[in-house]
């Protein structure tokens, strides 16, 4: 049976049926779950149970059916125990959970990003392809070198389609443009003065200096942004450890993507996380 | 038709109470769930110091029983760096009522005496956490310690004191009994219950700590009969606060009637939009209300002893 969405439960066993090297220190998983689902929605996230190791929150990169990709870079002994998984190895997934990005229509889709946050862009960039009218998406993404650019192959194979424009850079210039993608941003902000709303997932510091940019231009018409990078217990707004102040919004539930208007109300975004102990620190 | 409830001394606005637990890490959570019309709310649990908790997964549903299995093991960030939250609470007018935990006496008393000069409406003593390998439900199942603790603290502050006991006990008549003599100025019934989860396939415990307590539909009618028991004992003597998988409104008059003076609710405001859930709790208790002919809400408490 093909349900809505996978059910708010204890963790559902998927097994590992693919595991290749995405970019340097980071891999992509397809698991395979025992239930159908219709979809995913791009910006949602899974909690995902490595057996005796640690759960952790992830994006969703792709999900078909009862295929669900990842990407997996190695941030702690959780993401590690996952990279040291093989193929056929079980672990288990709760999800999906929080609020999507919602594109409108009619508008450039800016989808910007960096580091693992090019996984839930990933998932975007395929929903938005999946539309009967032709979109105009533009990806931009930056890593330190070449090798750390994530889905690299992938949005470039896009781009040479003519099915998205890439935007693409380095810091050493080792692939497309040296620089960072702000740079790029601003000129096609500045060139286009048709309505465009921007969606931006990776480190906050970095969503946070591109919010402010964001707001310089009149055709932003809004930005979405995912804050799932922060400790996360339950997934489903139980336990408020992601929650932020001063709205009490939890990142789970509320969120993980937030519109303009809202970012705009929450005072911790770019400037304070909490810890495992509930304690604020800055970001 | 009146929603005013009085807990003791305590004046509430309505009896519904956010349960320690569920969205009570940061003051911003907890006045979320009050503005969205609660009496008053309770905070997570807070010790001496810091605690990082148990490893992950700590907190999952079960979605078969509408309940929720947690391992948490008491993360807070102390009761020095919590206190700025409550003192927000306090500026922004939040009745708050702090719970408290600490693995012994000596711990107990630091942290009420670090918390005691905030505008706290009550400490709620945590006796009864089962996630931890000290302290919690070790203390909650001897009669003896929690009146020594109990005792205790009430010198120390003319603060309210409820004491919330843990379901985990042969004879919880006489844990509240010592609560009672310790001089304990409300009964919570009950904590979650001791639980775990196994995963067949991988034939591990899921919960990072292995074991973990039970909360959500499941507990209810566990919480029903302990409320029961305790009204029937000591109804006459002190107020009694129920507890334990309310998820609809009608779980709130079978609390009442068992001889529940005011509830406390955590997993389903936790589980869905605490707003949602709060209207549709207050609309139900209305509706009854009316049906039944009750001005108050002290009418319904303890109607099912007959």
């Amino acid at each position: 049976m093909t349900k809505q969405t996978l059910p708010n439960d204890k963790p559902l066993m998927g097994k590992i049926i693919t595991k290749e090297l995405e970019c340097e220190d980071t891999y992509k998983f397809l698991i395979e779950l025992p239930i159908k689902a219709q979809r995913a929605l791009p910006g949602q996230f899974i909690m995902l149970w490595v057996p005796g190791v640690d759960e952790f929150p992830i994006g969703i990169a792709g999900f078909k059916e009862n295929i669900l990709e990842v990407g997996i870079a190695k941030m702690g002994p959780g993401t590690e125990a996952m990279i040291n998984k093989q193929i056929g190895d079980l672990v288990g997934v709760r999800g999906f959970y929080g609020k999507p990005f919602k594109p409108p229509q009619d508008v450039n889709h800016l989808l910007i990003g960096g580091g693992f946050g090019m996984t839930p862009l990933k998932l975007l960039t395929t929903t938005l392809l999946e539309k009967d009218s032709k979109q105009n998406i533009h990806v931009f993404e930056g890593a330190r070198t070449k090798d750390r650019l994530m889905y690299l192959d992938w949005f470039q194979d896009l781009h040479d389609k003519d099915l998205i424009t890439f935007h693409v850079c380095t810091d050493d210039g080792s692939y497309g443009y040296q620089g960072f993608p702000t740079v790029d941003l601003e000129n096609f902000l500045q060139e286009n003065q048709t309505p465009s709303v921007m969606y931006v997932a990776g480190p906050e510091k970095m969503m946070k200096a591109i919010f402010n940019i964001g707001k310089k231009y009149s055709n932003v018409m809004d930005m979405q942004m995912s804050l799932a990078d922060r400790y996360m217990r339950c997934g489903f707004g139980a336990c408020s450890y992601c929650a932020v102040d001063p709205t009490g919004w939890r990142i789970c539930v509320d969120g993980p993507v937030f519109n303009t208007e809202q970012l705009e109300q929450i005072s911790d975004f770019g400037l304070y996380k909490r810890l495992e102990s509930g304690e604020k620190v800055r970001i | 038709m009146s929603f005013d409830t009085e807990v003791g001394d305590i004046q509430l606005r309505n009896p519904l109470i956010l349960a320690s637990g569920v969205l009570g890490t940061t003051y911003s959570t907890l006045q979320r769930t009050y503005e969205a019309g609660l009496g008053a709310v309770i905070t997570k649990s807070i010790g001496p110091r810091s605690r990082i908790g148990n490893p992950n997964p700590s907190v999952f549903a079960l979605q078969e029983i509408r309940s929720v299995i947690n391992s948490v093991g008491l993360a807070n960030p102390g009761y020095s760096i919590f206190r700025e939250d409550i003192q927000i609470l306090n500026e922004n007018k939040i009745p708050t009522i702090v719970s408290i935990f600490g693995e012994n006496k000596e711990e107990f008393l630091e942290v009420l005496n670090g918390l005691k000069d905030l505008s706290v409406l009550a400490f709620e003593l945590n006796l009864s956490c089962p996630n931890t390998e000290k302290g919690g439900t070790q203390i909650g199942t001897d009669p003896e310690l929690v009146k020594e603790i109990v005792s205790m603290l009430r010198k120390e502050t003319e603060i309210p004191l409820w004491v919330k006991l843990t379901p985990n006990v042969s004879n919880i008549l006489e844990i509240a009994d010592a609560a009672i003599k310790g001089g304990s100025d409300a009964l919570v019934a009950i904590n979650t219950l001791k639980a775990m989860v196994i995963d067949i396939q991988t034939k591990m415990p899921v919960l990072g700590f292995k074991r973990g307590g039970l909360s959500g539909a499941a507990i209810k009618p566990i919480g029903i009969r302990y409320v029961y028991d305790l009204y029937e004992n000591f109804g006459d003597k002190i107020p009694i606060i129920g507890v334990g998988g309310i998820y609809r409104g009608e779980d709130i008059i079978e609390y009442l009637l068992a001889g529940a003076t005011a509830v406390e609710i955590g997993t389903s405001l936790g589980v869905a939009y605490p707003e949602n859930m709060i209207r549709f709790f207050q609309m139900k208790i209305k509706k009854y209300m009316k049906e039944h002919q009750f001005n108050s809400i002290k009418e319904i408490t303890g109607g099912a002893h007959r």
